[in-house]
């Protein structure tokens, strides 16, 4: 669950993060304790907190004084804006670079994730109707 | 010394310990702050085990400086209470049965937590009545694990404790000692070759080589703070000039270099440069640090882990 | 795993501060010494006993036959006379002096396993060897005082009644039980606790030295031809005044004892 060589508090935030994107999480619920993160992940509470705490910062977890943590209202679609231009830099941005060098032109990349996913979606048809 | 939870559990300044003419601890200079899980890691023989004695009081320092919660440990009975030292090596008086380790243990331990006890006998399987000469390495192990756990003392030791622990006994350890570290924070040094398995559960690394501390930092902080790169020899070469080199390794024209301290846009540089880039474990870190890299240092690292 | 933290979630969550708590006073600490030598009640209790109670048990079949030998039957006055020479009386000495061996060597790493310091150790240590000594001593006392009202617990075997002991009144007997009972523990921790600050060498040094000591006495003795004074000497003491005076070798060994160990270190 915990890779190595990144710092474990970032790949916790991360882990809050996809449970609030996914659902996992709704919005104005709980989420565990610090505690119960560090026990479930085996990491130490301090470290736990940290990602908690900057989940926090960024208005994605808030706390209730004596209760605990909560998600944000409208979290959701804050984490999802931002994993987006995440997902254009960290995605989009090397594969049209790649692109480029091969001489495919950007409305040619286009086409062939088109077709990629629509051949994607017959092999799930096919898959399920055999 | 001020008496507060925020002032240091243990400060140590120039600290030396000589055996004859052996140097077991050299100047030694360092301060663990109250309620954190540290460990303490180093080959065998680096000075760990005899750090500790010191600290607890157990030997007796050449020179320097020892405060434990504001004192000089050795036949201090005020500070020495606060304390449990749990060693690989732990001796038992000769009839004894667990039982009686187990009966008298809360004599010594304010905190001493009954029900706790019981629970970690269950999970460890230990039987009681057996003589602690007659039980095996590690139900003599798990002795030790139940003693430091259910002490709650605030500041605890665990030395190399799982000698003869199976995976699953040793994991049972982490387990317990995180929720109840998580429920009863206190000062924890964790001693240990098992870098890899223990290394989750560290706030702060000291790491100890030939009796020096050449490693103190946030276990964070330090995780991560190497990468290890792998390409042509070439490319890796030219990348890796001017930089804190750790290792290397080659075959035939590629070369796996680890480096420590690259950024956010360095790494992009040496991605752009065609090189990948491997994360690297706080074990092999530390194994890179202590000694060179020689062979001698990789292979008593990992016979013992 | 996680639903144990959940379920304890509940409760709120307790720091445990250094130095808020009120610690054990000083002879708290100490006592608890005397109850970790004595948690494991064989060792100083159960063993002893159940030696003294085989060593009356061949004291019964060792009457019989002196009896039988003398031609004097069970009780007569030359079989009653040659038990005196018994040292079934002391048989659990020889375990006890292990036993002082091994609470140095043995409990005492393991006492500051258990974060106890050495003063306290030593000071608990003391205190279980007294209070086990002064046990005896009444024990022995009596045995020796029902011995002589039964005649032999009613069957001419004499074992508590012998060597020095029902010489010369019950009280004599108390303390020079005590006396040997203390010096025997002593003697054994004293000595180990040199082993265990200087280990080998503090043995050999030790052994070396005492060797020195007595044949040096001995020699003096004999070559001033001082042997009868020597012998008068002894015989003006009588029993009480010897075991008085070996108070002073007694209260050597816990002394020295305890400076040696303020200072000794556990092997690793």
């Amino acid at each position: 669950m915990i890779e190595e060589g990144k710092p474990i508090f970032v790949q916790i935030a991360e882990q809050i993060e996809n449970d609030i994107i996914d659902g996992a999480i709704e919005e104005e619920t709980q989420v565990p304790s610090t505690n119960e993160f560090a026990v479930f992940y085996r990491i130490n509470p301090a470290t736990a907190g940290k990602g908690v705490n900057r989940l926090v910062e960024d208005g994605i977890l808030y706390k209730k004084r004596g209760i605990g943590m909560f998600v944000a209202a409208g979290a959701r679609a804050r984490l999802v804006t931002n994993r987006t231009e995440e997902f254009a830099a960290s995605f989009v941005r090397p594969l049209l670079d790649e692109a480029a060098k091969l001489g495919i032109a950007p409305n040619q990349v286009a086409a062939m994730i088109q077709s990629a996913a629509s051949a994607d979606t017959t092999n799930q048809k096919e898959t399920v109707t055999s | 010394m001020t008496t507060t939870t925020l002032a240091p559990a243990v400060s140590v300044e120039g600290l030396t310990k000589r055996y004859g003419k052996f140097t077991a601890v050299d100047n030694v200079s360092f301060h663990v702050e109250s309620n954190k899980i540290y460990g303490l890691l180093g080959r065998n023989g680096a000075g760990k085990t005899t750090i500790m004695q010191l600290l607890t009081g157990q030997q007796f320092a050449t020179s320097g400086e020892i405060s434990v919660f504001g004192d000089y440990p050795a036949e201090n009975a005020r500070v020495l209470q606060q304390i449990c030292f749990i060693k690989e090596a732990q001796k038992y008086p000769d009839t004894f049965k667990v039982k009686h380790v187990l009966a008298s243990a809360p004599w010594f331990f304010e905190n001493w937590d009954a029900d706790f006890a019981d629970r970690l006998v269950d999970d460890f399987r230990l039987p009681m009545k057996r003589d602690v000469k007659k039980v095996s390495r590690g139900q003599l192990s798990a002795i030790g694990v139940i003693v430091g756990l259910a002490s709650r003392a605030p500041l605890t030791f665990f030395d190399e404790p799982y000698l003869g622990l199976d995976a699953v006994a040793r994991q049972t350890f982490y387990d317990r000692l995180l929720e109840d570290f998580a429920e009863h924070p206190r000062t924890v040094i964790l001693s240990t070759h098992l870098i890899d398995e223990v290394s989750n559960l560290l706030e702060h690394v000291l790491v100890i080589d030939e009796g020096r501390i050449i490693i103190d930092q946030d276990a964070e902080e330090l995780r991560g703070s190497a990468s290890t790169v792998v390409g042509k020899a070439t490319d890796v070469d030219a990348f890796v000039a001017g930089r804190d080199v750790l290792h290397r390794e080659g075959i035939g024209g590629l070369a796996s270099v680890t480096v420590s301290g690259l950024s956010a846009a360095e790494r992009r540089t040496a991605a752009d440069a065609g090189l990948e880039l491997a994360p690297v474990s706080l074990q092999q870190l530390i194994v890179r640090k202590t000694s060179g890299s020689g062979a001698a240092a990789q292979s008593d690292w990992s016979e013992s882990a | 795993m996680t639903t144990t933290a959940i379920e304890r979630e509940t409760t709120p969550m307790t720091s445990t501060p250094a130095m808020t708590r009120p610690l054990p006073s000083p002879f708290a600490r100490i006592w608890n010494v005397v109850r970790l030598h004595l948690v494991d009640r064989r060792t100083y209790i159960g063993i002893p006993w159940i030696i003294v109670a085989f060593a009356f048990l061949i004291s019964i079949v060792l009457s019989n036959i002196i009896g039988f030998v003398t031609g004097d039957g069970l009780g007569g006055a030359e079989a009653t006379a040659n038990q005196r020479y018994s040292w079934a009386v002391l048989a659990p000495q020889w375990y006890l002096i292990v036993v002082a061996v091994q609470s140095i060597g043995l409990t005492f790493p393991f006492a500051l396993g258990f974060s106890v310091t050495r003063r306290d150790f030593y000071l608990g240590t003391s205190l279980m060897f007294v209070l086990i000594s002064a046990f005896n001593a009444v024990a022995f006392a009596v045995l020796t005082q029902i011995e002589k009202v039964t005649d032999g617990w009613w069957m001419g075997t004499y074992m508590f009644n012998a060597l020095w002991f029902g010489v010369d009144g019950w009280y004599v007997d108390l303390l020079s039980f005590f006396v040997l009972q203390l010096l025997v523990f002593f003697i054994g921790a004293s000595v180990t606790t040199i082993y265990m600050r200087w280990r080998i060498v503090g043995m050999l040094v030790f052994a070396i030295t005492v060797a020195v000591v007595v044949l040096g006495t001995l020699s003096l003795i004999t070559f001033t031809s001082s042997w009868p004074a020597v012998a008068t000497w002894f015989g003006q003491q009588g029993i009480a005044g010897i075991f008085l005076w070996l108070l002073v070798p007694t209260v050597l060994a816990a002394v020295g004892g305890y400076v040696t160990l303020r200072r000794a270190t556990p092997k690793n």
